[in-house]
């Protein structure tokens, strides 16, 4: 049954929970930023409590992403004006708890569709996507300070570097990080674009690759027939324990649920089995979400409807309910 | 018609309809106001999630047009499969007293699996196997409650033929009928008589369209205070026959007794009308039953082997039949007790027609026939065919979950089973109901512990537990028990565990203490010094440095330490107020020493000593001891090579003091010199690019020069 835990100002566009799902931050047309705070975590309650609200853009925030908490209370806010900055939530000397602005990235050229952080074991890596088809990933350089960011690699979402797009305009673009921690952990993420360029839309598996210390394309998870195809979202399983990964990759033509080996081939890329193609919402998916044990994946789409979806003991993938918001 | 029942769950939490229709569609209610610009989801721990609901934005943004109006709205949804019938708290209180039975019997399983693998077979070590079983499926029952008599008062009220009791739940009827056929083998046996027993506890709960006994005998129990004559009246004799059909034998000797014809007044009248009446009550009250023993105040006779009980029965049915046959029948004037004995004894003789006219559903009916129509059957054997002759006779929808779970475990198809318990029970139930399955046959073993490819590598047995783990996950006063089922679950449990840990919130010391604590227990070391980083990452950046340095150096986080270590070397030189020094000075303690990387600690540490002892010299003054080790510590800084360079300048800037010492020269020539060398050697540095320019005046640098100069002259002229 549903509960009611806040309620939102006029003009928030967005929302975004943090990792032990404890605090909520929305973003708003006038570039607000509101923080709720469950205010004891260990209750059943669910209420939340507004704790903060500040003005972190004069533009509209479209998106706003959570830092990994290894490095503090921190959000990354995506504006409409192409560029996002990231805040930070401190105590300093005597003053009272604020957050503060710790960077603002901004590119002349293009701008910035959607940013994810991954948390590997050599530090925190930022993933930006722009408006050109270009990628971008930062590291940090100093855990504790979330000011000082470095340009590691540059390149485009396509399977091979021959294809270089020059001139591209994207609509939207998704990333999802592996979600799985562990040392040994390659650090590894999806993304995918909605653009003018059939090449960089579909879906591609990048992994580091330390020996050379450069970004690959491991896996492109689309049916040749549907490389073209602009995709809405994407989002990588929880895996704790399978002998592959889950991706959800969603289209026009619906939540194709992706198996992805372990193991390269002597290219050095993973193989890949669609293993279902979800169609319920039958429009946009707005935001896919896989559950603790990578076993449920929720979406919602266009149609206004929540979905959920889950494989049988025999690996068919259905529909396990289905949530219509009524006022 | 299954329909979501989300309003009538008394749990809080949406229950998903046990249909195949899976196109039901659940309402979320909210208070937006449509259109709605978008929808987002986010999945919080266990089995709920939070949908944000944003408003459309409208076109004109003028203010004040539409005043109050929320322009969205999050809201949480719980999610739980199965079982409507349980309340939020009843659920928490049976899932905290099922972990003990489960641990105890996984323990034991663990103890002989180890045993076997000795290769000290395991009959020799553990010839009671399902005394673990038994003694766990009681454990677990218990917890699902114990019916309970109400008190009653002292004297027996004639007319009560249905005792009062606390209503029993489906869950437990659930359990007990698994525990009738899986865990409690020592009773198969007497396997008729347990089903009877089974139904007389939970007919009540048998959710069909159709009345049952229980709620026709319900029913009559209310109309009868108004009742005159009762044999008079059709339900009397329809509702004692029901009662007599599944065997319930003292609720129809009690209301026999009700009949008319034992008034005093009447007895004389209706003296054969009665005698018939009494004998069979008799007869019913003696019936031969297969069963070790009967509840006090139950009526019947015990017999505990086949042969004696063959006997008694062939005995008793040839003293029915000769009732029946009686030629008093014909003296009985009253028509409606001659007829209502005489399809009493039709029951008793099983009389298919008679059994069918008496019971309300297949399972009622089921259970007659095994009463009366074949009292010798044992054990499993034909049980199904019977109960799907039964069902064509009482053809229903078939909608009642423990009917379900009857026809699967009467099928002896174990996926049945499982299906049932998950469907119509919930993940508590196929969790803990497949421990009693464990011990069927080999087929079993490989349906429960297969690894399945499609499940990711896990077992049937692995995935229910972990399905159950998640709903326990759900609830803030639940979590802390999941840890118990996953990690009997070899393959993923800690995978699942690490991830419902890794997503705690750390801000409150306790919880991050708990947390901590369960990582201890289970070895999750890894993940430990991760949650303690968290932990010192949070306090650091909330103003509590010290807590923060304390989880940090815990979670041996070097990187995090040195940076930290890194950012007290700015307050090197700086003319800082007592109190911040003292906080300074904590947090080098802090630090400690016995890092790896010590070279900025060791400068440090010995600044700190340094600055202790130009602090008393400040605050104490002449003494010479302290002065002198003021000026040793000071020598020591200078000399040590992990002193920074951009450091030298400001500490010499402190010691103007020391040096320009106004009762005469501190420092020796070899030492004043150790100092103009170090000012030389910065002089020279200074044309090298990477130079860092300390914020002192250059008139400061004038006056270390002066003083040490005029110290060198001093102490020429002392030495």
């Amino acid at each position: 049954m549903e509960k009611a835990m806040a309620t939102f100002d006029k003009g928030t566009v967005c929302s975004a929970w943090n990792y032990s799902a404890s605090r909520l931050v929305t973003g708003s047309a006038d570039g607000t930023v509101v923080v709720f705070d469950s205010l004891d975590p260990s209750s059943s309650s669910t209420s939340l409590t507004r704790t903060s609200n500040f003005k972190a853009h004069e533009a509209a925030i479209f998106k706003i992403v959570w830092v990994p908490p290894e490095y503090g209370d921190s959000i990354a806010c995506i504006c409409s004006d192409g560029s996002s900055s990231l805040w930070e939530e401190v105590v300093e000397d005597a003053q009272p708890l604020q957050w503060k602005l710790s960077k603002h990235f901004k590119s002349n050229s293009s701008q910035i569709l959607d940013i994810q952080f991954g948390n590997s074991s050599s530090g925190l890596k930022m993933i930006a996507a722009f408006s050109d088809g270009n990628v971008k990933v930062y590291e940090l350089m100093d855990p504790l300070d979330l000011k000082s960011w470095q340009l590691q690699a540059e390149f485009q979402n396509v399977i091979d570097s021959i294809s270089t797009v020059r001139k591209a305009a994207c609509l939207s673009a998704s990333i999802s990080w592996n979600p799985n921690r562990g040392e040994r952990q390659q650090s590894s993420f999806v993304l995918a674009f909605r653009s003018d360029t059939p090449q960089l839309d579909s879906a591609k598996v990048w992994e580091f690759d330390r020996a050379h210390q450069r970004w690959l394309p491991v896996a492109e998870l689309a049916l040749e027939a549907d490389k073209g195809d602009g995709v809405y979202a994407v989002a990588w399983a929880q895996n704790i324990g399978r002998p592959y990964e889950v991706i959800a990759v969603a289209t026009q033509k619906g939540i194709a649920i992706w198996r992805l080996g372990l193991n390269p081939d002597s290219d050095g890329r993973l193989s890949t089995e669609r293993v279902a193609l979800l169609s319920g919402h039958n429009s946009e998916v707005w935001d896919m979400e896989w559950d603790m044990g990578g076993m449920t994946l929720a979406s919602t789409g266009k149609d206004g409807m929540v979905r959920l979806w889950q494989s049988n003991l025999n690996g068919v993938w259905h529909q396990h309910a289905a949530f219509e918001p009524t006022s | 018609m299954p329909a979501p029942v989300s309003d009538s769950s008394p749990s809080g939490a949406l229950v998903l309809s046990s249909s195949v229709d899976r196109e039901v569609v659940y309402p979320i209610r909210h208070e937006v106001k449509p259109p709605i610009a978008r929808l987002s989801i986010s999945w919080a721990r266990g089995n709920s999630f939070r949908v944000s609901i944003f408003k459309q934005q409208c076109g004109d943004n003028s203010a004040g047009s539409d005043d109050g109006e929320v322009g969205g709205q999050v809201l949480e949804v719980k999610i739980r499969n199965g079982d409507t019938e349980i309340s939020a708290a009843e659920f928490r209180r049976i899932a905290y007293g099922s972990v003990s039975p489960f641990a105890l019997l996984q323990s034991r399983k663990n103890m002989v699996l180890g045993l076997s693998k000795m290769s000290m077979g395991l009959s020799q070590f553990n010839p009671d196997g399902w005394e673990y079983i038994a003694e766990y499926s009681k454990d677990v029952s218990s917890i699902l409650g114990n019916p309970k008599s109400l008190p009653s008062s002292a004297i027996e009220d004639p007319l009560e033929i249905l005792k009062k009791v606390e209503e029993p739940t489906c869950l437990k009827a659930a359990w007990e009928l698994m525990d009738v056929f899986y865990a409690d083998k020592q009773s198969h046996w007497w396997l008729n008589e347990r089903l009877v027993d089974w139904l007389a506890e939970y007919d009540s709960v048998l959710l069909t369209r159709q009345s049952t006994i229980h709620s026709k005998l319900f029913n009559f129990q209310k109309e009868l205070d108004d009742l005159q004559v009762v044999e008079d009246n059709p339900s009397y004799w329809d509702v004692i026959s029901s009662a007599l059909a599944v065997g319930w034998q003292e609720i129809v000797v009690k209301m026999l007794r009700l009949h008319g014809s034992y008034q005093l007044d009447q007895l004389s009248n209706r003296e054969t009308e009665n005698g018939l009446v009494e004998a069979v009550a008799v007869l019913i009250s003696k019936m031969p039953r297969m069963r070790p023993e009967l509840d006090s105040g139950r009526l019947g006779e015990c017999f505990k082997t086949k042969p004696d009980f063959t006997k008694a029965w062939e005995k008793w049915r040839s003293q029915i039949t000769k009732l029946d046959g009686s030629a008093f029948w014909v003296y009985c004037a009253h028509v409606q007790t001659r007829e209502g004995l005489r399809n009493m004894l039709q029951i008793i003789l099983g009389n298919v027609e008679s059994l069918s006219g008496a019971t309300c559903n297949w399972m009622e009916l089921y259970i007659s026939q095994l009463l009366y129509v074949r009292p010798f059957t044992m054990g499993l054997e034909s049980m199904y065919n019977l109960a799907e002759r039964c069902m064509q006779l009482k053809k229903t929808s078939n909608t009642d979950r423990l009917m379900r779970l009857m026809i699967g475990i009467l099928g002896e198809s174990t996926e049945v089973v499982l299906a049932e318990c998950s469907r119509g029970f919930g993940p508590w139930m196929v969790t803990h109901a497949m421990e009693l399955l464990t011990e069927e046959s080999d087929q079993v073993e490989v349906l429960l512990h297969e690894e399945l490819h499609d499940l990711g590598g896990i077992s049937i047995e692995e995935l229910h537990r972990l399905v159950y783990a998640q709903v326990l996950c759900s609830h803030a006063f639940t979590w802390q028990i999941a840890p118990i089922y996953l990690t009997s679950c070899a393959k993923q449990g800690i995978g699942f565990l690490e991830t419902l840990l890794y997503n705690q919130p750390v801000q409150h010391n306790g919880m991050l203490l708990k947390n901590l604590e369960i990582c201890r227990l289970y070895e999750l070391d890894g993940l430990s010094s991760n949650i303690m980083k968290i932990a010192g990452v949070y306090h650091w950046k909330h103003g509590r440095k010290a807590f923060g340095v304390f989880w940090l150096r815990k979670a041996r986080d070097e990187v995090r330490l040195n940076k930290i270590a890194l950012q007290l070397f700015d307050s090197v030189g700086k003319s800082i107020s007592d109190e911040s020094f003292k906080q300074w000075e904590g947090l080098i303690e802090l630090l400690g020493s016995e890092s790896k990387n010590t070279g900025g600690l060791e400068f440090l540490h010995k600044y700190r000593d340094f600055k202790k002892s130009l602090h008393q010299v400040h605050h104490k003054g002449k003494t010479t001891g302290v002065v002198q080790s003021a000026v040793d510590s000071l020598i020591a800084l200078m000399k040590n090579p992990s002193t920074p360079q951009r450091f030298w300048l400001p500490i010499l800037n402190d010691s103007l003091k020391l040096i320009d010492w106004h009762e005469g020269p501190l420092l020796n020539v070899e030492q004043t010199n150790l100092l103009l060398n170090k000012l030389q050697e910065l002089s020279m540095a200074r044309l090298r690019p990477d130079f860092v320019e300390s914020d002192l005046t250059p008139l400061a640098l004038s006056s270390i020069r002066l003083a040490l100069a005029k110290n060198l002259g001093r102490a020429f002229l002392e030495g």
